[in-house]
């Protein structure tokens, strides 16, 4: 028992740290480059992806004993799709505002390569339990990456902080809200990790 | 393999029916809730709403004690910088551009986006004619570096003018 809880910790924390999917893994950049113009936008992504990464791969989990290999990458999408398109429909009918912000990214959920190597990589190998640390952990790093870069995007771009301004807009540098920006500010902060885990 | 497959869509499909099921009139209860506060939004008070299709625009008339007090007109534009933008635009009795509220948008986050508040102001809000962006011609100030936006949303506007004043005049 002793053992399961300190994997589970280690599961949670590995997805946050050493496989954190953004500053190391470097995956699913589509949605980071294209969702955190904003430190709210860049949260509620990651939290997003995080429900239905958490929920896929405990699903996935489930049924790895009944997917034969050769069908498994349908087996996966089919699962991941299906959350995808049940956190669409919950958003919508409660929270639309966000819905209306997330917009597009929403849906593109499906292709987040995170959710398929999760899966591949992780459920389909572990118990349900360790499946749900992982996509916790995941989760939670990549929320953690999308936040910061939005946060310093909105801070140097539109001299705010979760929508409360801390210095007058007319002096923020709007590239850094631009497309051109999100690259500088992930590189600078993938550099910043790196700094900070090597030493 | 395909008895996994497909026993496997089957319970997807029916767990998507159910959410589907479920969700339904939250969603277009939502979507409702959304347009109502928006025409309150761009109309001065009313206590009655009569929705009218009107050549493919929805306009929504507002009486107060039996009396019209404006229409506000669902309004778009297709040439924003990112795609369509919609947007509710109210007009009172007199003809005056009463208000507006974006309702749906592409544009770019800290240029474009900042059209929600930066019309707001006399050379828009109160016209009673079509309006232009100064590079244009007009009196409205564009979003700096935002141009395109600009002219799509005195785009979105001016088409719920014409909406507004040939609904006016077919129903006389």
């Amino acid at each position: 028992m002793k053992i399961t809880a300190m994997t589970a910790s280690k599961v949670l924390l590995d997805g946050i740290i050493k496989r954190n999917p953004t500053f190391v893994l470097l995956l699913g950049m589509c949605p980071t480059l294209g969702t955190t113009s904003s430190a709210l936008t860049g949260m509620s992504m990651g939290l997003a992806t995080m429900a239905v990464l958490t929920c896929s791969n405990a699903a996935i989990s489930s049924i790895k004993n009944l997917v034969p290999a050769m069908v498994r990458i349908p087996a996966f999408i089919v699962v991941i799709a299906s959350f995808v398109t049940i956190l669409q429909m919950v958003m919508q009918a409660w929270t639309p505002g966000l819905y209306s912000n997330l917009g597009i990214f929403i849906p593109l959920i499906v292709v987040n390569c995170i959710l398929l190597g999760r899966a591949e990589a992780f459920a389909s190998k572990n118990s349900i339990w360790l499946s749900i640390c992982d996509g916790l952990g995941t989760g939670a790093g990549f929320t953690i990456a999308l936040t910061l870069i939005g946060l310093v995007r909105e801070l140097l771009g539109a001299g705010s902080v979760f929508d409360f301004q801390v210095y007058d807009s007319s002096y923020a540098a709007l590239l850094f809200i631009l497309a051109p920006g999100a690259f500088i500010v992930l590189g600078l902060l993938i550099a910043l990790f790196n700094r900070i885990t090597n030493s | 393999m395909l008895l996994s497959l497909t026993g496997l869509t089957v319970v997807a499909g029916l767990a998507l029916g159910a959410v589907n099921y479920f969700t339904t009139e939250p969603i277009a209860k939502a979507r409702e809730a959304s347009r109502r506060e928006a025409i309150a939004a761009v109309l001065p008070e009313f206590d009655n709403l009569e929705d009218i299709e009107y050549r493919s625009l929805k306009l929504y008339e507002a009486s107060l004690n039996g009396n019209t007090i404006g229409i506000a007109v669902e309004t778009y534009s297709d040439n924003g910088f990112s795609g369509r933008i919609d947007i509710m635009a109210g007009f009172d009795s007199e003809g005056a551009l009463y208000g507006y509220r974006v309702l749906n948008h592409a544009e770019t986050a800290g240029l474009g986006a900042k059209m929600g508040e930066w019309f707001q102001n006399d050379n828009v809000i109160g016209t009673t004619a079509t309006i232009a962006v100064k590079a244009d011609g007009g009196d409205v100030d564009a979003i700096t570096g935002a141009t395109i936006t600009s002219r799509a949303f005195t785009d979105a506007i001016n088409r719920a003018r014409e909406a507004y004043e040939n609904y006016s005049h077919d129903s006389k």
